[in-house]
């Protein structure tokens, strides 16, 4: 078997580059059902447009039909938060708004304010409906984007049933493999640390190098206090689908995020600001230490 | 009393064992005053700011996991820490199995290997991130230089 040339998409969309590699061009019927499964996603769950649902709800408190994505992410964050002690937060936003990550892309920081602690007494979700009991701005960032890789990988199946990869700028998934990632220096990007090999798997990473700002901010902040972690600079997690990988490598940042990938059988790899190297019982990953 | 002010060598040790341990908040040594013990000493010699004797105070400190506990016996002899004990810690072996069950393993050193000269697929960092957010900061940036 001698793998031809393949196949890679590549379009920029919420806020990434992304990559859709299959052995053969994916045709516009695929390609229009890929956009239609974005647009719909982010019309429902992103901050950084007035007209989404989120940002709808979190003007007027109230509530709204529940998403079909609602129930699996926000169970997940209830997860998360109770995993780090309350350190990752779906009521985030406003505080990430505050320090400049808003809709405007400002980048003026108001300065740091903890998301709401008793942010379960605030929102609500069933099967049905989501419900704020005050006005908040929902961010599913420690999660969303993992979400939507694994919604994105689903809709492929028609065209791509056993060989694709779907990598939202470093938030993939793969079908078939192995894939050989190289897991990329925080401080570096022409380096990598180490190489993970994924098979039939998701891969999500996160880092605080890239949506940084002024003054050390950047995208992963502590909700308790408004505050930007600063003593692990990157994570990688690999898991069966992408949305529990993407919410183990924001777990990762905190304090208990160990015990979540345990508990999740979460594969992960996280690199310390001081440069130093952790990784989880049995990981396979080659690391250059 | 403990002052850390009039003994240098608490400071010092106190750095020490904060090393060792990771930082932990020593506000526990100053509010247990009162329930420290003190044994001996009625020393008479010279104007020691502190009485002779043996010191026992409990802090803690924050892990990734738990709320450690130590305690921090200090015996003074004239206004001088002539020996120092730190035990307790009943919950660090919690901390030991945590490390084993849910880390791997820890590397002090990574060495960057280059991206063109490994072979991988490709790679996985920070997000990429696209035109929008990459021009707003550029923006910021060139404003910031006006």
């Amino acid at each position: 078997m001698s793998p031809g040339p393949r196949s890679s998409w590549r379009f920029d969309a919420i806020g990434t580059m992304w990559e859709i590699e299959a052995p053969h061009a994916l045709p516009d019927a695929a390609r229009a059902v890929v956009r239609a499964c974005i647009e719909s996603f982010d019309a429902e769950w992103s901050r950084f447009r007035s007209d989404s649902l989120v940002s709808a709800l979190g003007r007027e408190a109230g509530s709204a039909r529940a998403p079909s994505d609602a129930a699996a992410m926000l169970d997940l964050y209830a997860e998360l938060a109770s995993a780090t002690d309350g350190a990752v937060n779906p009521l985030v936003g406003a505080t990430l708004a505050r320090r400049g990550y808003d809709a405007g892309y400002t980048f003026t920081d108001g300065g740091a304010s903890a998301a709401p602690r008793a942010w379960r007494d605030i929102l609500t979700w069933s099967a049905a409906e989501v419900a704020l009991s005050e006005s908040a701005i929902i961010d599913v960032g420690a999660l969303g984007k993992g979400r939507l890789v694994d919604l994105v990988l689903d809709a492929l199946t028609p065209w791509a049933p056993d060989d694709v990869v779907v990598d939202a700028g470093g938030d993939l998934a793969v079908r078939g493999g192995p894939q050989r990632i190289g897991l990329e220096h925080p401080y570096d990007p022409r380096r990598a640390i180490g190489i993970i090999e994924v098979t039939d798997a998701a891969l999500c990473a996160s880092a605080t190098n890239r949506r940084a700002w002024g003054d050390g901010l950047h995208h992963v902040l502590d909700a308790r206090t408004g505050e930007p972690v600063r003593t692990i600079a990157a994570t990688w997690g690999v898991a069966p689908t992408a949305m529990v990988a993407d919410a183990a490598a924001t777990a990762l940042f905190f304090e208990g995020g160990p015990r979540f990938a345990y508990e999740r059988g979460v594969e992960w790899v996280r690199m310390t600001t001081d440069g130093r190297v952790e990784w989880s019982p049995g990981s396979k990953a080659e690391l250059f230490t | 009393m403990i002052r850390t002010t009039a003994v240098p060598r608490t400071v010092r040790v106190g750095a020490a064992a904060m090393g060792v341990m990771g930082a932990f908040a020593l506000s526990g040594c100053v509010a247990s005053g009162a329930d420290a013990a003190s044994e001996g000493a009625d020393s008479t010699d010279s104007t020691p700011s502190y009485a002779d004797g043996t010191y026992t105070a409990e802090g803690s400190y924050a892990t990734p996991e738990s709320v450690e506990t130590i305690s921090v016996t200090v015996t003074l002899e004239s206004d001088v820490i002539t020996a120092v004990e730190v035990s307790g810690d009943p919950q660090a072996r919690e901390s030991q199995e945590y490390q084993a069950k849910f880390i791997g393993g820890i590397s002090d050193a990574v060495v960057g290997q280059d991206i063109d000269e490994i072979s991988v697929s490709r790679v996985a960092g920070s997000s990429l991130t696209s035109g929008g957010f990459n021009k707003a900061i550029e923006d910021i940036k060139s404003q910031a230089s006006d």
